[in-house]
């Protein structure tokens, strides 16, 4: 085991950088968990509405009947006392009072005072439903403008607001089986395992298989394969120690495990396999440490950036989506996105995220052999090649 | 009674279109330490290689200790040493790992092992270093580790490639030494440089390369002796009329003279009262002259005698 010894030697040296990150991330990933419940504030929930509908026609009943798909509708004694009460000890979170003369104004194409609204916190859902009711207004003028009949108008926005209140709604109320901190923690961890397995596993297999230190080994008594064996159960035990570390902590910071959290240790450990392939891919170059650390930050910091982990992809343009596509970490963010809450959650989605990744690992694997045999054949030091023609 | 430790024959090496070793062939005793001689380029590493089966060769066969050399002679390799010619060693490691790490490519049993590191440390000198980092080693420094690492395991065969290129004056006596020594102790050793001075004094037998030819080989005796002249005289003059440089050319045991405008070179073989004779005919003529040296012939005349241009390359 002397060329295991030696590349645990080499890469404990080699592994400050790591070491780093490994503290950034969890220094910043442990203390958010602890202080989780500020992320609760983003959350939808489903309000209890009070509505005074002095309108009473069909227009005021189709706006009731769109706030009432995501919230309750509470009925309360009109009276001004009642109402302010009611909001003010919490048995409701929202009033709103839709005012006589409310279709005749909304056909008229008017968006201002149609109806008032009083609450006493400002939470996510309370602006959500603030906004929705000011884009409800406006959308109905926007058909009626492009030529619909009011009551066309009235429908054919109760569909848009309503199908697009579903998708937004559900992803945010269902949630997933993740906690939020844990959430997030899995969706910047890609990040941290490209920049920690490949910016410290690369430069340790470079070194250990440089031509010169392969020739002057191929000379000693050691069989190659060994050699190679040897360094490859290095290389496992190093990323199976990161990836226990990150397990561990993630299932601390979960609380326990459950469905999704098996879910996304999967899709790290799946992830893990396609950045060990890429390390030993790109390890097969002999190229010095300026180009592999260059190597390390493109594949992590551009991988991210293009495939959601700093920016969410719901913010990011179609070309840009389209690119990464081609990139395993888009895959994985996808998963990771659904578990989060922020995308439905499909089972076969899900699936076919770790089975590209996985395709990923071995197409790696693949083009690593092919390029080895590639430059092994021109008197390169692989022993097995080494065979004298004449023999 | 003496055992052949090396046995190349007709072994022929391309690089694509480039012919590196031509019909090389070779044969080495046990206790000997051969020199190969050869300026760069000539095909020394490339031989190395090719007898190690670090390299696939064309043509040719390879035998070390009476059997047949492959990639996959692991109980042949356990007894060579080598010392490469671009130093091989783990800049993570220390002196002291380094050491260690070689030696246990080759042995496993941990005291004994112990034992030789510390027997490499003490011959290649590096008591005071064991805990440096090969990058703070001198150029010096780091040479002698690469030999402690190939030599740490006591092997029978040591093959030293190019050791003491850009190396301190003293560093260059201790490795010298050093292989002596290893000699002494029984070991047998392939040396290869384009230093001939360095062959000259340590090397029992030689061959010369050239564009992957051997082109001699012997004893630096047998080898000088190959050549014609024997003494080269060199007289500083400016002012040369051609018929008298003729007259000098024309000595007896002169082979020729050249003048450059500033020297006058003649090559002479043995023969007593050769200087005595050249500078007769100029003083006859009344020419003055600066300094008179001669030189006895070196590895360099032999290997400029047979090949027509000389054995250093510009670089040193
Ligand atoms: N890997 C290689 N590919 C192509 N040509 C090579 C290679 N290695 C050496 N050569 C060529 O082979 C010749 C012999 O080289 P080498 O054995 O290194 O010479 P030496 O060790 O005597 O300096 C040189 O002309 C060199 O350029
Ligand atoms: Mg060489």
């Amino acid at each position: 085991m002397q060329v295991f010894n030696a590349f645990l030697k080499v890469l404990k040296k080699r592994s400050l950088s790591a070491m780093i990150y490994i503290a950034v991330f969890l220094g910043i990933a442990i203390p958010m968990a602890s202080s989780s419940n500020a992320t609760e504030a983003m959350k939808l929930t489903s309000l209890d509405i009070c509505v005074f509908d002095e309108d009473g026609t069909d227009a005021s009943r189709e706006l009731i009947s769109l706030l009432a798909e995501n919230n309750k509708i509470v009925t309360l004694e009109n009276d001004r006392d009642v109402m302010t009460d009611a909001l003010y000890y919490e048995w409701i979170d929202y009033a709103l009072i839709i005012d006589k003369g409310y279709a005749e104004k909304l056909a008229a194409g008017e968006t201002n005072d149609l109806f008032r609204s009083y609450h006493m916190h400002d939470s996510y859902s309370v602006v959500y439903v603030t906004n929705l009711l000011s884009e409800y207004t406006s959308t109905v003028k926007a058909f009626m403008t492009s030529g619909n009949s009011f009551s066309d108008a009235l429908s054919k926005t109760a569909d848009a607001l309503s199908t697009d209140t579903e998708v937004t709604m559900k992803s945010f109320s269902s949630g997933g089986g993740l906690k939020d901190i844990v959430g997030f923690y899995y969706r910047y961890l890609p990040y941290i395992l490209v920049s920690v397995i490949l910016g410290t596993l690369c430069p340790v297999i470079v070194t250990m298989n440089s031509r010169d230190l392969r020739f002057r080994t191929s000379c000693s008594s050691i069989r190659s394969a060994s050699y190679t064996m040897q360094l490859f159960l290095g290389s496992a035990i190093f990323v199976f120690a990161v990836l226990a570390l990150f397990t561990v902590v993630g299932i601390v910071l979960n609380g326990g495990i459950n469905g999704d959290m098996l879910l996304a240790v999967a899709n790290s450990i799946i992830f893990s396999l396609v950045v060990t392939a890429l390390t030993v891919f790109v390890s097969g170059f002999e190229i010095g440490p300026n180009i592999q650390a260059l190597i390390t930050q493109i594949a992590s910091l551009g991988m991210s950036f293009l495939c959601g982990v700093f920016v969410p992809q719901s913010m990011l343009g179609g070309g840009v989506l389209a690119a990464a596509r081609f990139l395993p970490m888009y895959w994985y963010t996808v998963l990771n996105d659904m578990l989060m809450g922020d995308t439905r959650f499909d089972a076969g989605k899900a699936a076919l995220c770790l089975a590209v990744e996985a395709a990923f690992a071995v197409m790696l694997v693949v083009l690593t052999v092919l390029v080895r045999r590639q430059s092994s054949g021109k008197n390169a030091p692989r022993q097995k090649k080494a065979e004298p023609a004449a023999a | 009674m003496e055992n052949t430790v090396v046995k190349i024959e007709n072994l022929v090496k391309r690089y694509g279109e480039l012919i590196a070793l031509d019909h090389f062939s070779l044969e080495i005793k046990e206790g000997e330490i051969f020199g190969l001689l050869g300026p760069n380029g000539s095909g020394k590493t490339t031989t190395i290689n090719c007898l190690l089966s670090l390299l696939s060769y064309d043509k040719g066969n390879i035998e070390l200790f009476g059997k047949k050399m492959t990639p996959v002679s692991y109980d042949i390799k356990k007894d060579i040493g080598v010392i490469m010619q671009n130093v091989a060693v783990l800049n993570e490691l220390t002196v002291y790992e380094n050491i260690d790490y070689f030696c246990g490519l080759y042995i496993s049993d941990k005291a004994l092992r112990k034992k030789y590191v510390e027997e490499a440390v003490e011959f290649a000198g590096l008591g005071d270093f064991v805990k440096f980092y090969p990058k703070k080693l001198s150029g010096g420094l780091l040479r002698r580790l690469n030999i402690a690492c190939g030599i740490a395991h006591k092997p029978k065969l040591i093959i030293l490639d190019e050791p003491t290129v850009a190396v301190d004056p003293q560093s260059r006596n201790r490795i010298l030494e050093g292989i002596e020594e290893l000699n002494r102790a029984g070991a047998t050793v392939i040396y290869t440089s384009h230093y001939m001075e360095e062959v000259e004094q340590l090397c029992t037998r030689i061959a010369i390369m050239d564009k992957g030819r051997k082109i001699a080989e012997g004893t630096k005796e047998e080898l000088k002796r190959m050549i014609r002249n024997t003494e080269t005289v060199t007289i500083e003059i400016i002012e040369l009329p051609e018929e008298v440089r003729a007259q000098i050319a024309s000595l007896p045991h002169v082979y020729s003279a050249e003048h450059d405008g500033e020297r006058l070179v003649i090559c002479c073989s043995g023969g007593k009262h050769n200087l005595i004779r050249i500078l007769d005919v100029l003083q006859s003529r009344d020419l003055g002259f600066g300094r008179v040296y001669t030189e006895l012939p070196t590895l360099n005349d032999v290997f400029l005698e047979i090949t027509g241009k000389a054995l250093r390359d510009k670089e040193d």
